[in-house]
């Protein structure tokens, strides 16, 4: 078996996705946003704590601020909120699937905008060895378990964040509007507004989260923040239960715990690939699973708030046009 | 001028990409993200027909178009049809989910190493100052063959015409008697078939690697939402400019940029006008009045 020093490593990344399948809960299960962009904003948090904390003009950046952390955290999490600011104004214009291909869009711009400024990001060779707190104190292995303790502060912050969030009568507001942005309007609220917070507040978190993740995969490059790293997310919040309080981060754990399980069995190391191949066969599998056969997930939005929840999909349809196939 | 060629040959196989993406969408009525995905598929199974059984390109072409054709018909029985009255938005990530797997058996099976097709169609020909390769040739060619034969069978026959009706109006067509679920294995054969034929293309053009199923991904979006995902002329005019779009831009900045031209036409376009440009109808539900 395994020792648990790795097992402490999962749950971490586990709780890493959980937080942001949290905040994502917030724009998309509360806010009806479906946002495909989670990596490109946890990309551009990730970039900026990176490169403002480069201390050693040996990496041939042109750029050597050598930030404290203290300074490089929350301007990382400004700075990510700036971001989703400008992928809100227009983004925030579109509904539904629109919403969703703009925001994915913006991801990829993100990610190739990466890739191309390398005199400042290192382009696909990405950033290693960033500086991570307390690392002097402990030593080697040990220091997966005060890694561990610092994301599962983080992520208690973040669940109380949402959770207050969510029991609000802004929370309430948001899924008024969800549900029904006509009668929303109607009593005075002001939706778009209250979408452009959200959203932006929401770039704000995860900008935070971004140096957690940084700490935990000590280098970046830009193939980390691929779709496939939102697609996760998703998934996570999907097994979770979109709409509820807790689900996101309960979906996360099951899902990176599981598919870390799964990864373990013994292969011939010529096969390297169909390891390769595992994390993202397990996590679409979950995901088609999960929709088919408990498309609430495992936490429910009737059972967080002991109200009923309008159909969730009904929204989401695309309406029938008359127009034909030419 | 050179570029421009270049822009309707890369047009031609998005064009091609992007119908059965389009068809869907019209008549299943959701953005199939698994659709890029079958496209490497096709281009890693053409690839290793010719590798392993030394086939000639255009038989493994077909083998593959055919066989990939088939197992779009399976793959949306098995995984779509049971939660097709859930929606466009299960259905959207149940897409996700399956583009997922489909990415994670091509690694499997054929691993992350890209390979290249070995085949040779011969020279450049010029024409009046522009080069255009033979292999280039063969593609638009077949690109364009492959739409006229869609047009005559959505236009000539019966099973075409249920295919539309299916597209005006799918309730309304059940209702008259049109066999439902005959015309969406139909139109999932076509779609997967274009799909692979667009991979074998790309694949020919340049070179085959796992990645290619992402990277095609919203650039297929773009094309159909440029195109206005309702109307096939339009995504394939879409495709063609887009195509020329991307290729053109070269001259004026670095290549390494292409993507985000196509993605930046794709966002300025929803931006001004989300129903597509050349769509008719303007699509109500897209934009927060």
């Amino acid at each position: 078996m395994t020792s648990p020093v790795f097992w402490i490593g999962v749950l971490t990344l586990a709780l890493i996705y959980g937080s942001l399948a949290m905040v994502l809960n917030v724009e998309s299960g509360w806010g009806g946003m479906w946002d495909l962009g989670t990596a490109g904003l946890l990309a551009s948090g990730a970039y900026f704590y990176a490169i403002v904390t480069i201390d050693d003009p040996g990496l041939g950046t042109t750029f050597v601020p050598g930030w404290p952390m203290w300074l490089a955290w929350p301007a990382a999490a400004l700075f990510t909120g700036v971001v989703a600011f400008v992928i809100a104004i227009p983004a925030l214009r579109l509904r539904r699937e629109y919403f969703l291909i703009t925001t994915l869009a913006f991801a990829e711009i993100i990610r190739h905008l990466i890739v191309i400024q390398s005199d400042l990001t290192r382009g696909t060779t990405g950033i290693a060895n960033i500086g991570r707190p307390l690392d002097g104190m402990v030593s080697g292995r040990n220091y997966n378990y005060v890694l561990f303790a610092i994301v599962a502060f983080a992520t208690v912050i973040v669940y109380l964040i949402t959770r207050r969030l969510g029991t609000s009568p802004y929370g309430r507001t948001l899924r008024a509007a969800r549900d029904n942005e006509a009668l929303a309007l109607a009593l005075g609220k002001r939706v778009n507004r209250m979408r452009l917070l959200t959203f932006v507040t929401a770039g704000v978190i995860i900008g935070a989260i971004a140096p957690l993740y940084l700490f935990f995969i000590r280098a970046i490059s830009p193939s980390l923040f691929a779709p496939g790293f939102t697609f996760t997310v998703w998934t996570a919040l999907i097994i979770g239960g979109m709409g509820s309080i807790r689900g996101g981060v309960a979906g996360a754990v099951v899902l990176i715990v599981f598919t870390e399980a799964v990864g373990l069995i013994e292969l011939d190391p010529s096969r390297i690939n169909i390891l390769i191949a595992i994390e993202p066969f397990m996590v679409g599998l979950f995901l088609i699973l999960v929709l088919r056969f408990r498309p609430e997930g495992l936490f429910t939005e009737r059972k967080a708030f002991g109200v009923p929840r309008a159909k969730v999909d009904s929204s989401a349809a695309p309406t029938a046009t008359a127009d034909s196939l030419s | 001028m050179q570029f421009v060629i270049f822009g309707i040959v890369t047009g031609s196989t998005l064009a091609i990409a992007t119908i059965g993406f389009a068809m869907v969408r019209q008549t299943e009525n959701f953005l199939n993200i698994a659709h890029a995905q079958m496209m490497a598929l096709g281009a890693f199974i053409g690839a290793f027909l010719v590798d392993r059984f030394d086939m000639n390109i255009f038989l493994a072409g077909a083998v593959t178009v055919v066989a990939v054709g088939l197992l779009g018909v399976v793959l949306s029985a098995v995984v779509f049809r049971p939660v097709r009255n859930q929606g466009g938005t299960v259905l959207l990530f149940t897409s996700i989910g399956l583009a997922l797997m489909i990415y994670a058996v091509i690694i499997a099976i054929f691993s992350t190493r890209s390979r290249i097709y070995s085949v040779n169609f011969g020279g450049l020909h010029e024409f009046g100052g522009v080069n255009i390769a033979t292999g280039e040739l063969v593609i638009v060619g077949l690109a364009v063959a492959g739409v006229i034969a869609l047009q005559l069978f959505l236009g000539m026959t019966s099973l075409g015409r249920s295919v539309r009706a299916v597209a005006s109006n799918g309730e309304l067509a059940q209702v008259r008697g049109v066999p439902v679920n005959r015309v969406s294995n139909t139109i999932w054969f076509i779609s997967s078939a274009f799909a692979a034929m667009a991979g074998v293309m790309i694949g020919v053009l340049s070179s085959v690697n796992a990645e290619l199923g992402w990277h095609n991904s919203l650039i297929i979006l773009a094309a159909a939402v440029l195109g206005g995902l309702r109307s096939i002329g339009g995504v394939i005019v879409a495709g063609l400019l887009l195509g020329i779009v991307m290729d053109v831009s070269a001259l004026y900045i670095a290549t390494a940029y292409r993507p985000v031209v196509a993605f930046g036409v794709l966002v300025a376009v929803l931006i001004v006008k989300p129903e597509g440009i050349f769509s008719v109808v303007r699509r109500k539900d897209s934009v927060v009045t």
